[in-house]
């Protein structure tokens, strides 16, 4: 093939043509799509960061200064109630927006998504690499979050654990952002998904006010909840309580089933 | 070898089928065109040969082995150069190329060298920093195309690779195109240059309505029609009428009685021919 290259006037180039292992075929794909978010930060980083600090911080001064008084919290500080459910919310939207919004722009707008489509990178890891990417800008809007509450005279204990549910967290959103995206036809659909799957979260599952005296059908549904455990296992952690195993099972087991409906969409839609 | 076997393809809610049952064999090494009028359905066949769109029925083989999505060692020989402009806009052209060789599992090294050595042929090294939202559309095209180089494929499907380039731009990447050919690159492509088609492509097929009608050789096609052309001039509009020996051409112009025009029959006169339409 050089001397093709060659013939039509390319400088002959020495091509590595061996074929590769599954497995360094997945890594390739993972490392691609890290890569491309990384690309994508670098390029729009100051943008990134103010849009994900925006809403938490409107919640933490209004919330946080404003209605906490009112709120109780079993005795503790409601900053302290507060900061673990805004950290929940931050990585979740951060997560689900920056693989969605992308990935949908991708496929329906730009078209770029195509390439993926054709290229010999196994789709299911290209996704995974998605997902990681995705949980990362999350945990990005996480720490942001954790370190400007200190400002609000915030005391929370964090440790590994702690970053880990992050990560998790965002592992899910950031996959349910995949998913949505493929599913979408529109960029509206995704606007839409995020109406009445993100938001309905973000006020229900235990970010902002205890969720114990909620009635009981409600609560069933509330636990179902992907982020009523994140937030529950984040104020576990920063109360230096213990957390629930099965929280963390859970979340892997969701991100697990949603990866895996992504790569039977795309594997069997006919038209993407 | 590509082999096309009974392709046929219904979108979601579409009344028409946008292919049936199409067959062809591309033999390895060849320039094969595919050409048809807008809608004919050649955007789709190429998009099937490359698993952007799945067929309603029918299979798509290379070398033997059956073409599906998750057949990544079949997708690894082709390369996909869109009619629609399909690269991240927000990218560097750098970064277009780079996530291209990526993909294609290449080397970092090596992508970087030979994106710079694609760029600098195809005219657009200085621009390598520039977002490729900042390119014109024929930069943009320039990208595809060097893109689609870089991973070294076995075939190269192009779907009307030259649409807004200047003529210049156009010429080297024929040329480029027939260097590839001549060195055994397998290439199948659309295009609406049908003079351009004629002289890169070893067949072409016609597509109307979804159907192939017609495969053969340029020349083949040509002489079958007629080989003499002789356009007549006729008040407004111009007939042209095709002839398979010179001597049938002659009487004809003696018993025309009007001002004619005598030239070599071209692809693009048995394409209109086929398609049903007439010059003028």
């Amino acid at each position: 093939m050089n001397e093709q290259l060659t013939a039509a006037g390319i400088p002959a180039e020495e091509i590595t043509t061996e074929s590769k292992s599954t497995f360094s075929r997945w890594l390739d794909g993972i490392r691609t799509a890290i890569w491309e978010k990384w690309v994508d930060f670098r390029h729009e980083w100051k943008k990134i960061t103010a849009s994900a600090l925006v809403s938490p911080l409107l919640y933490m001064v209004a919330l946080g200064w404003g209605l906490g008084s009112m709120v109780n919290t079993g005795g503790r500080p409601y900053i302290d109630f507060l900061v673990p459910g805004i950290i929940a919310l931050a990585t979740m939207n951060t997560a689900f927006s920056s693989v969605s919004v992308s990935l949908n722009v991708q496929r329906l707008f730009e078209r770029s998504f195509d390439q993926i489509i054709i290229s010999p990178v196994p789709m299911a890891s290209y996704i995974f690499g998605q997902m990681i990417g995705g949980a990362l800008r999350g945990m990005y809007a996480g720490v942001l979050i954790f370190l400007i509450s200190l400002l609000f005279g915030t005391s929370i204990h964090v440790n590994v654990l702690f970053f880990v549910v992050m990560f998790l967290n965002g592992l899910v959103f950031a996959s349910l952002g995949v998913l949505a995206s493929v599913i979408a036809s529109s960029h509206l659909d995704i606007s839409r998904f995020s109406t009445f799957v993100i938001t309905p979260m973000t006020f229900l599952c235990n970010t902002m006010f205890p969720v114990d005296r909620m009635p009981a059908a409600v609560a069933v549904i509330i636990n179902c909840l992907p982020l009523t455990h994140t937030s529950r296992m984040l104020r576990a952690i920063a109360y230096t309580e213990s957390i629930n195993v099965l929280s963390i099972i859970y979340l892997i087991v969701l991100a697990a089933v949603f990866i895996a409906l992504t790569n039977v969409i795309i594997s069997r839609k006919s038209n993407l | 070898m590509i082999q096309i076997k009974d392709v046929t393809k219904k979108y979601p809610k579409a009344r028409k089928y946008a292919l049936e049952n199409v067959s062809l064999d591309i033999n390895t090494g060849e320039a094969f065109g595919i050409l048809g009028p807008n809608g004919a359905g050649k955007t789709t066949l190429m998009s099937i040969i490359t698993t952007l769109v799945l067929p309603t029925a029918g299979s798509v083989t290379v070398d033997g082995e059956k073409l599906s999505r998750q057949r990544i060692d079949i997708k690894k020989k082709i390369s996909f150069v869109t009619q629609h402009i399909s690269i991240r806009k927000d990218m560097t052209v750098a970064e277009v190329m780079e996530l291209s060789g990526r993909l294609y599992g290449l080397p970092g090294k090596m992508i970087k060298k030979r994106s710079m050595q694609l760029l600098e042929f195809t005219g657009i090294a200085d621009k390598a920093k520039s977002t490729a939202r900042g390119l014109s559309g024929g930069q943009q095209r320039k990208l595809m195309i060097a893109r689609a180089l870089l991973s070294d494929p076995e075939i190269l499907v192009l779907d009307e690779p030259t649409v807004g380039l200047d003529p210049h731009a156009r010429r080297k990447i024929w040329d480029m195109l027939i260097g590839l050919k001549l060195k055994g690159l397998t290439l199948l492509l659309t295009t609406h240059y049908i003079e351009e088609a004629e002289s890169v492509c070893d067949r072409v097929a016609f597509i109307s309505g979804g159907r192939v009608s017609d495969i053969d050789t340029p020349a083949n096609m040509i002489s079958d029609m007629g080989s003499f052309a002789i356009d007549v001039f006729e008040g407004e509009r111009t007939k042209s009428y095709f002839f398979k020996s010179a001597e049938e051409a002659e009487g004809f112009i003696k018993t025309s009685g009007k001002p004619v025009k005598v030239r070599d029959s071209t692809l693009e006169d048995v394409f209109l021919k086929k398609m049903g339409t007439e010059l003028g």
